[in-house]
């Protein structure tokens, strides 16, 4: 049976680039699938609901309302793949619930296929966070995102043990252009006809990362 | 011949817990497959009845007849543990008509295993009450249950105070039972389906339920904690049932 994926992108930090990950990993699927459901729990930096508002909605996990209505949404075999940006403040109260709630063994059990996508960084709050991760997450469901612009080339050697997905560092002006609420990754590749350009090609590099990480999932399908 | 055995759940203080204990221990030992059948006090219209209907039934322990029922069924009833919610205010009472009609004369000649889970509030009175309580616990396992359920605390940051009351008796053992999120607490109440029915998304008549995953998820994951303390002072032993291998935890 074809098991929903859960994409979680989370990082105990800010400004490491959870947004710009699910923001890819969002078009990258809506590319491929034509369908995915984003929620935004990262409201207090740059937000994936300005981004793609269309499939976006805000989700919170300060309460117990805000859990249910998350989480009862999430644990959905439902064949719509779902992608949600934790907010650094948000990081350890999520994963202490999915700890309490069963939330791994549940998804199994359901057919849900939850990935946590951790944007690394070289601070001891992501050590920590990172370690809390291995000791509550299957290895073959976490991958660290190495963000080059973030840990300059230097990822802990402790994340670099299992999957890693890398995204190369843009020069100011390209990352300003990608800043933009109205820039679309798709779109931009759909328009631009030199193929050859940083920014095509950077954009190509990550979509096939994300479909070598869909593979594994397939291939990891009971 | 297994020995019949008697829990009895309660407190002189109304609101601390005692029925939700009560329930957690039913679910234990019909987990662990240790036939129980339950009493519920709080005449006429009992909670515990509400969450167990089945093996639970409504009493009025200051009657003789229904002291009757209890007591001189003990033997001759199938199941070997009977768990009783004590009704607010009615524990000392209770305790003194067991004594008056020479049941805990047979606990102390060990012909029945007698436990009492006293239920305590974080007021001194409650506290007070484990000095009452305890003149009648010789030959009996007295468990001090500190509930947490209501976010409370016992004196912990006066240890003098708390030494006072919970060192007071040698061979009480404490027990703790940890907080369950109020959400989940409400929605069980909703359901009025015993805890391990809710974890399995079970209706009242076992039908499929829609509960919440996060909240069943809280539940599974508080009783888990409360089973783990109930196995630490070996409840599966006292009633003479061992541990049960294969413990059935709710979902499946």
């Amino acid at each position: 049976m074809q098991r929903t994926p859960v994409f979680i992108i989370c990082s105990p930090r800010p400004l490491v680039g959870k947004t710009l990950t699910a923001r890819l990993l969002c078009e990258f699927l809506l590319l491929k699938h034509s369908t995915v459901a984003a929620f935004d729990i990262n409201l207090k930096e740059p937000s994936l609901l300005e981004y793609l508002p269309a499939i976006t909605e805000t989700a919170e996990v300060d309460d117990t309302f805000g859990k249910m209505a998350l989480m009862d949404r999430v644990i959905v075999n439902d064949g719509i793949a779902k992608v949600i940006d934790l907010g650094f403040h948000a990081f350890d109260e999520f994963f202490k619930m999915s700890e309490e709630i069963g939330f791994m063994k549940e998804a199994a059990r359901r057919g849900v296929a939850p990935v946590i996508l951790f944007v690394a960084d070289t601070d001891r709050a992501s050590a920590r966070g990172y370690g809390m991760l291995t000791q509550q997450i299957p290895a073959n469901a976490l991958v660290t995102v190495d963000n080059e612009l973030v840990v300059l080339g230097e990822l802990p050697a402790a994340m670099d043990n299992g999957r890693v997905i890398r995204i190369s560092a843009l020069p100011v002006f390209l990352k300003t252009y990608i800043s933009r609420l109205t820039f679309s990754f798709t779109d931009y590749l759909r328009g631009e006809k030199d193929s050859s350009t940083e920014l095509h090609q950077w954009i190509r590099r990550n979509y096939s990362s994300f479909r070598d990480l869909e593979l594994t999932l397939i291939l990891q399908q009971p | 011949m297994v020995k019949p055995v008697v829990i009895v759940v309660g407190a002189d203080k109304g609101g601390v817990g005692k029925t939700t204990v009560s329930r957690t221990l039913l679910d234990y030992f019909s987990a662990n497959n240790v036939p129980t059948r339950a009493f519920d006090t709080e005449s006429p219209r009992g909670t515990l009845k509400r969450f167990h209907p089945d093996i639970t039934e409504i009493v009025d322990m200051t009657s003789t007849s229904d002291q009757m029922k209890i007591f001189d069924t003990l033997n001759s009833a199938s199941p070997s543990v009977t768990v009783i919610d004590v009704r607010a205010g009615l524990l000392s009472p209770a305790l003194a008509s067991l004594r008056d009609i020479g049941f805990l004369d047979a606990a102390r000649g060990g012909q029945i295993t007698f436990a009492v889970f006293h239920i305590l509030g974080p007021s001194i009175a409650s506290l007070d009450e484990i000095a009452e309580t305890a003149n009648f616990m010789i030959g009996a396992k007295y468990f001090l249950v500190k509930n947490f359920i209501n976010n409370t605390s016992f004196f912990e940051w006066d240890q003098a105070t708390y030494n006072s009351y919970f060192r007071r008796i040698k061979d009480a053992t404490e027990l703790t039972i940890p907080k369950l999120n109020e959400m989940a607490y409400e929605q069980v109440e909703v359901a009025s389906v015993p805890f391990l029915k809710f974890v399995a998304n079970k209706g009242v008549h076992d039908e499929t339920e829609n509960y919440s995953f996060v909240l069943r998820g809280y539940v599974r994951h508080w009783l888990a904690n409360v089973w783990s303390e109930f196995d630490r002072i070996k409840l599966t032993d006292l009633v003479g049932a061992g541990q049960s291998g294969a413990r059935v935890s709710g979902e499946k």
